[in-house]
């Protein structure tokens, strides 16, 4: 093995263009097959129920649950195991809730793209 | 010496992780995207490593102890965000084809002007981030072993360069994914050893809180800033007795406050245990279930516009594999978010008179010394520091990547070459901005990272990904709006007069207004003009599922087949015959 550096062997163009500013070509308007358009509208018309759904799930929760906090200040004195409450709702209710609606929605949306059998 | 313990580790595990994810790189693909070659969990484990934050680490525990338990709000809000995110834009986002959110934005619109605003908003959001994170780093570094604030600033700043710059996004994704399970690591068994080592009278106080009205015992309190404080009856500190009246503490200053002596004031602070700490609802400045709300949709819809993560989901190899990316990384997150509120509540009992400095992002280093003065509590604060110092990194390592991104592939198109300088250069850039930033309140500037994303790029892609009617016009009108009101709203509570009540609350947290006004523009400009003939093909393409992958294939080729990671680890002959195959 010599010590030689290697050198890349290109023409003379090739290096000129490496040399200068590369642009990036401009975009064409994309384009779809009939037949993929096709497939890709019933995906997302399956896809629309369980997003609503998810983020309907999503918002009651994120909305609802400080409405529920706020109108029952009671809750503090309540005690779980020792621990108010009201702070325990603050852990225990929202993750896995989250867990499981994100669990519901990826069977969902992998569902509706599988092809139909 | 703690401080070298904890952070030398994770410097030399961090670079060896790193390098050993350093690969051939050809393509700007290969170093924003790490060629798209990362699987699932993998993928959801660097997501959450680099999510996971000083904010996360520190953050959250620091403000259960300054504001009261309603702080634990926030990592509900930026777990929900994934879940916006798995709903919404993970798979769309994908198939666009991108690497960085300004290319989804001219792969959708067709717009290079949109490309430009997306850029520079990406760059205002990786910075209200990326300086609070160096920012801690060095102040973590001074309130553990005193050294100065610039060196734990530089330390982290040269790391994560030195990593970007060798091994892209590759080896950022290696790193990310194990200090995911590195700092969930220290930072769960730290909490079980502080509860079992407490005893069972704190570990009462912790769930029965009083309010903080007297020292319980001889406090040396050290400010690390000038605060005034407010004394309602006389104490003696040192040989000399204060009048009550005010009293201001200079930075560098320790006071000792006598055992039994009446806790001072503090404005705009209410002490640790009193009701109004208690209510489990946020409460800046303005009524407490606005705030809580607002708080939410701040950190949700922003969590979904954020350019660091979202470059992350460009790293999966389709769209299906982004989603389930989102899914995993919402049960990671809740793992790490049930223990937050532990060091909060035994910070509010063990260490109430941070809240007299403001230094309450140091609740959870001080802890261990507290419950243990002998070599076991120095071991636990070693863990934690060490821990806290991978948070800055591995989030800092995603942000200068989108830097590097935005600047050297949206901005200036250039090559890998250029993009390695860049990262050297955000990171200097980035040290020189965090150095006299030692006084700003991180959370604040975090939060104000996650508005501005809220406010544009949450607008921008979702109705990008689900309205075919956007044109390009109304893109621009909207992410203007968005990114002029919130820097609007900063400017007023920087400069402005201090607004308190409700006009308090919608200037210090803007998502509430910001965000719908960027919707009611975009799709207003929008239904005024015409989208593009194409615009409805272009949304399509955003939700067609790739063709699944034969069973006993290789690995899927999707957009960079031509270099794609896998044949680089056989011979160059093989190598290039698999490329010739490929194309």
């Amino acid at each position: 093995m010599s010590n030689q550096r290697r050198v890349a062997v290109s023409s003379p163009q090739t290096r000129l263009a490496h040399a200068r500013r590369r642009h990036h070509p401009a975009r064409l308007p994309p384009t779809l097959d009939p037949a993929e358009a096709e497939r890709a509208a019933r995906v997302l018309r399956a896809q629309r129920r369980p997003a609503v759904r998810t983020l309907a799930g999503l918002a009651a929760l994120l909305f609802g649950l400080p409405l529920l906090l706020w109108a029952l200040p009671a809750l503090v004195d309540v005690r779980l195991l020792g621990v108010p409450a009201a702070w325990l709702a603050l852990v225990v209710v929202p993750f896995p809730v989250l867990v499981g609606l994100a669990w519901w929605h990826l069977r969902r949306a992998e569902r509706a793209e599988d092809p139909p059998p | 010496m703690i401080a070298v313990l904890a952070v030398a580790p994770v410097v030399l595990v961090t670079l060896l992780v790193g390098l050993r994810g350093v690969a051939a790189m050809r393509t700007t693909s290969d170093f924003l995207v790490a060629s798209r070659r990362v699987s699932p969990l993998l993928n959801s484990a660097a997501v959450s490593g680099e999510y996971l934050s000083a904010a996360s680490f520190l953050g959250v525990a620091g403000l259960v102890v300054k504001d009261g338990v309603g702080a634990l709000w926030y990592p509900v809000g930026f777990t929900a965000g994934y879940v916006a995110m798995l709903v919404l834009v993970a798979a769309p986002m994908r198939r666009s084809g991108a690497v960085t959110v300004p290319d989804f934005a001219e792969a959708r619109l067709g717009s290079r002007p949109l490309r430009l605003l997306s850029a520079v908003v990406v760059l205002v959001i990786a910075g209200l981030y990326l300086v609070p994170q160096f920012r801690t780093a060095g102040l973590v570094l001074t309130a553990v072993s005193g050294t100065p604030y610039w060196v734990g600033v530089v330390i982290a700043a040269v790391v994560a360069a030195l990593i970007l710059a060798v091994g892209g996004m590759r080896a950022a994704t290696y790193v990310q994914a194990f200090q995911f399970f590195l700092k969930l690591a220290l930072f769960i068994v730290p909490a079980l050893w502080l509860l079992f080592a407490v005893g069972p009278q704190t570990r009462h106080d912790a769930v029965h809180p009083a309010e903080f009205t007297r020292f319980a015992r001889d406090t040396p309190v050290t400010f690390s800033l000038d605060v005034t404080l407010e004394l309602r009856e006389p104490v003696t500190l040192g040989n000399h007795t204060h009048p009550p009246g005010e009293l201001t503490a200079r930075a560098g200053q320790t006071l000792v406050f006598p055992e039994g002596a009446e806790v001072p004031g503090v404005r705009g602070g209410a002490p640790p245990g009193g009701p109004d700490w208690q209510r489990p609802l946020l409460d800046d400045d303005g009524p407490p279930l606005l705030s809580t709300w607002a708080v939410l949709l701040a950190t949700v819809l922003g969590t979904m516009g954020l350019p660091h993560v979202l470059m992350r989901l460009h790293t999966s190899p389709d769209g299906r594999a982004a989603r389930r990316t989102a899914a995993i990384t919402v049960g990671l997150l809740s793992v790490f978010y049930l223990f937050p509120g532990v060091y909060g509540l035994l910070g509010s009992v063990l260490v109430p008179q941070l809240y007299l400095t403001g230094a309450t992002d140091t609740a959870v280093v001080a802890l261990p010394a507290q419950v243990d003065t002998g070599t076991t509590g120095a071991v636990f604060t070693t863990l934690l520091t060490a821990g806290a110092f991978a948070a800055f990194l591995a989030t800092s390592l995603g942000l200068l990547l989108v830097v590097a991104g935005a600047i050297s592939h949206d901005l200036l198109p250039g090559g890998v070459r250029r993009l390695r300088l860049t990262v050297v250069a955000a990171a200097a850039v980035v040290v020189l901005l965090a150095l006299p930033a030692a006084r700003l309140d991180a959370g604040v500037l975090v939060t104000w990272g996650f508005a501005v994303a809220a406010a544009t790029f949450c607008p921008l892609l979702v109705l990008g990904a689900w309205w075919t009617r956007l044109t390009p016009a109304g893109a621009i009108a909207g992410v203007c709006a968005g990114l002029l009101g919130t820097c609007g709203a900063f400017a007023v509570v920087l400069f402005g007069p201090g607004l308190t009540g409700l006009a308090g609350l919608l200037v210090a947290q803007p998502a509430p207004w910001a965000v719908p006004l960027a919707f009611a523009t975009m799709v207003g400009v929008s239904l005024r003009g015409r989208p593009p003939a194409w615009a409805a093909q272009a949304m399509l393409r955003l939700h067609l599922p790739e063709r699944a992958p034969e069973p006993s294939a290789r690995p899927p080729a999707g957009r960079d087949r031509g270099h794609s990671s896998w044949p680089t680890r056989r011979s160059s002959a093989v190598r290039r015959v698999t490329r010739r195959l490929g194309r």
